[in-house]
């Protein structure tokens, strides 16, 4: 039972990264724009988030500092994609480049050392206490709870409740048409996708002050790309996003626990795990779930930039 | 008399080739600004750049050295391209490629002409293999190969650490994370430059030829740019894209299997050195021309062997890296750019 509480706190602690790197593309691929540059965005978020508490210890700053720089960086993302209107594909991957590289440059003299600040687990009083299910669920710093219980609430709200949720969304499917019922579709573009892009960041952050909690130039290994597949997975929406991202800290918290009770597997075996997982999760669902294939689709407009005067 | 920008659907050739110097160029003077602002001396760098690049033959086999495993990769992503098919997994395929060739070195005994060329399909094959699942998964089933491509990356670079610190780790003692030194090397014609490199270059004429003047390649190129009309006209596009994108893991294979038994000399970890990353960037900028890629191999290998001469100016390869992204932002926005011309409008009109 032990490992069993200790496994799922690591899940929710790994996942976290994941989900709310998948919460930020979800806000960006439902107006139609495809980012695939979170793995640099999330370098970036990281290296800033440890060099801002490095020169003042606050966990919040160092965060803010990261969904700052995320925000900036989407906006010049944003600018070359939704404005100019250049290839996504080959942006998202040179944002991927510029971040990790930039970092890995910047980062360099507080490589190696354990974070200054990080976000402490908080104590809920009895809740903690509880046998089981203090562990496994009462015993996180609040970033788990922010991201797990109210972000996906009030994302799914937003976009699936309100008039606003639904202009966002039609901007995705059908530009051309939100365009003639009068939304502005270069501003929802815009906005959320720089908005995805801070949220990315802060999902970096998150790496370097509460997971890690330090920084090195491989910090981030390829979760940005895992995030950018479990949102595919989960059908475009916050709420199945954030229970993919939790499935997936589940098989990261399977290796760490193989490691550390030194099942007879090497530990870079154990480590393939999330890549190899999250490849057969693009692949099964595809083949297994052909009835949920138009319930699950990609925004109709995704990747497509818009242009008034060729529709 | 007045002006408005008129949007073609596709670039003027020479139009979009001019977007490309002037991205790479731009980027470059972005570089070399931050550069200033960081109180560094960015004309003495690059001169100096090119002198050791260019100023001896010992500079311009290192760079040859580069410029092999980048014209494997920048041919592998490009062939993919080819057919619209996006090969972000070149690294992992190169990595798979190595380890495969390692294998045959060090475990089947056999005299060196017949080892070397078991090893070359070894390391295809290998690199073949590790990008059919991703190819089988986009040809039947639609899952995009962007993403399954990239996340084997970091799985067959784990497996290549993995076996080389482990299984494989040298016997002798001597070192520490790698195997022991092949029995068997791709021979030298030039210093230390191995005949990877004129293979590499055959290969990329012979891919060329093969898209300019075969039914074959013919089919491919249409079935990239309209699958749809090319479905229509009763070609294979499916089978033309599983036969393509397995070319295009086996290129990265076999460069990988050149580049441990020709320049490295024994499997290590991280032997692939982003290559697979930077061969992106390599067919992305020669708009995934085989011959085009002769060129922007070497472009990319003078500035990453510029980034390692300038490591002891305190940056590092991962400097490199951000460089190529900007020239790859600058690439994308000028493709973009490069569709516009001005339209003069008379008067009154």
């Amino acid at each position: 039972m032990d490992i069993l509480a200790g496994l799922i706190q690591t899940a929710f602690l790994a996942g976290g990264v994941l989900a709310l790197a998948a919460l930020g593309e979800v806000l960006a691929e439902r107006v139609g724009v495809v980012n695939l540059g979170v793995e640099g965005l999330m370098a970036l978020g990281a290296m800033t988030a440890i060099t801002t508490v490095v020169a003042s210890p606050h966990p919040w700053l160092g965060f803010g500092a990261a969904l700052l720089v995320g925000l900036g960086v989407g906006m010049v993302y944003a600018f070359a994609t939704v404005v100019i209107r250049a290839n996504q594909v080959l942006s998202g991957l040179a944002l991927t480049y510029i971040g990790t590289g930039m970092a890995a440059t910047l980062g360099k003299p507080v490589s190696g050392s354990p974070s200054p600040a990080t976000f402490r687990p908080l104590d809920l009083g009895f809740l903690s206490d509880l046998p089981f299910v203090g562990r496994a669920f009462f015993s996180h710093n609040i970033l788990v709870y922010i991201i797990f219980l109210v972000l996906p609430v009030v994302l799914h709200w937003l976009m699936f409740h309100t008039r606003h949720g639904l202009n966002m969304r039609a901007v995705g499917e059908n530009p051309a048409a939100a365009d003639a019922a009068g939304i502005p579709v270069m501003k929802f573009r815009f906005w959320y996708t720089a908005l995805g892009a801070a949220l990315a960041a802060g999902a970096g952050a998150y790496l370097t002050l509460a997971f890690v909690p330090s920084w090195s130039e491989g910090v981030v290994s390829g979760r940005g790309w895992i995030a950018v597949a479990l949102v595919i997975f989960a059908g475009f929406r916050p709420v199945n996003a954030v229970l993919a991202a939790l499935l997936f800290g589940f098989v990261t918290a399977l290796g760490f626990v193989g490691q550390a009770r030194n099942w007879p597997v090497a530990a870079s075996i154990l480590s393939m795990l999330p890549y190899l997982g999250t490849i057969a999760l693009m692949i099964v669902p595809v083949l297994a779930w052909q009835r949920m294939r138009r319930l699950m689709a990609a925004p109709e407009g995704l990747t497509e930039p818009y242009f008034r005067d060729v529709r | 008399m007045s002006y408005r920008l008129q949007r073609l659907p596709v670039a003027k050739p020479s139009v979009a080739f001019a977007a490309r110097i002037a991205s790479v160029v731009l980027a470059l003077l972005t570089a070399g600004l931050v550069l200033k602002l960081v109180g560094m001396e960015p004309l003495a760098l690059a001169g100096r750049v090119l002198k050791s690049t260019f100023g001896s033959s010992f500079g311009l086999e290192d760079l040859a050295l580069l410029f092999t495993p980048l014209l494997y990769c920048g041919l592998a992503v490009a062939v993919a391209l080819r057919i619209g098919a996006w090969n972000i997994g070149a690294e992992g395929q190169f990595n798979l490629g190595a380890f495969a060739a390692t294998g045959i070195a060090l475990f089947v005994p056999g005299p060196d002409w017949a080892l070397l060329p078991a090893m070359a399909v070894a390391g295809a094959l290998a690199g073949a293999a590790w990008i059919l699942m991703p190819t089988l998964a986009r040809a039947y089933a639609g899952v995009s190969e962007l993403i399954t491509t990239l996340l084997l990356n970091f799985v067959a670079l784990l497996l290549v650490y993995w076996v080389s610190t482990g299984p494989w780790l040298d016997p002798s003692g001597h070192a520490l994370a790698t195997t022991a030194r092949l029995p068997v090397a791709v021979p030298e014609f030039w210093g230390i430059v191995h005949w990877g490199l004129p293979v590499a270059l055959i290969l990329a004429v012979g891919l060329a030829a093969v898209f300019a003047f075969t039914r074959w390649g013919y089919e491919v190129r249409i079935g990239g740019s309209n699958p749809g009309a090319a479905r229509y006209a009763g070609m294979p596009v499916r089978r033309h894209l599983i036969a393509v994108m397995l070319l295009s893991g086996a290129i990265a294979g076999l460069g990988g299997m050149m580049e441990v038994a020709g320049t490295v000399g024994r499997l290590q970890g991280g032997i692939s050195n982003n290559y697979g990353y930077l061969g992106i960037m390599v067919a992305v900028l020669a708009r995934a021309a085989p011959l085009g890629t002769i060129a922007t191999a070497f472009l990319m290998a003078t500035i990453l062997n510029g980034g390692i001469i300038l490591q002891t100016q305190g940056l590092t390869t991962h400097t490199v890296l951000a460089l190529t992204g900007l020239i790859l932002l600058y690439a994308a926005i000028g493709d973009e750019a490069a569709k516009y011309r001005i339209v003069k409008l008379a008067k009154g009109a």
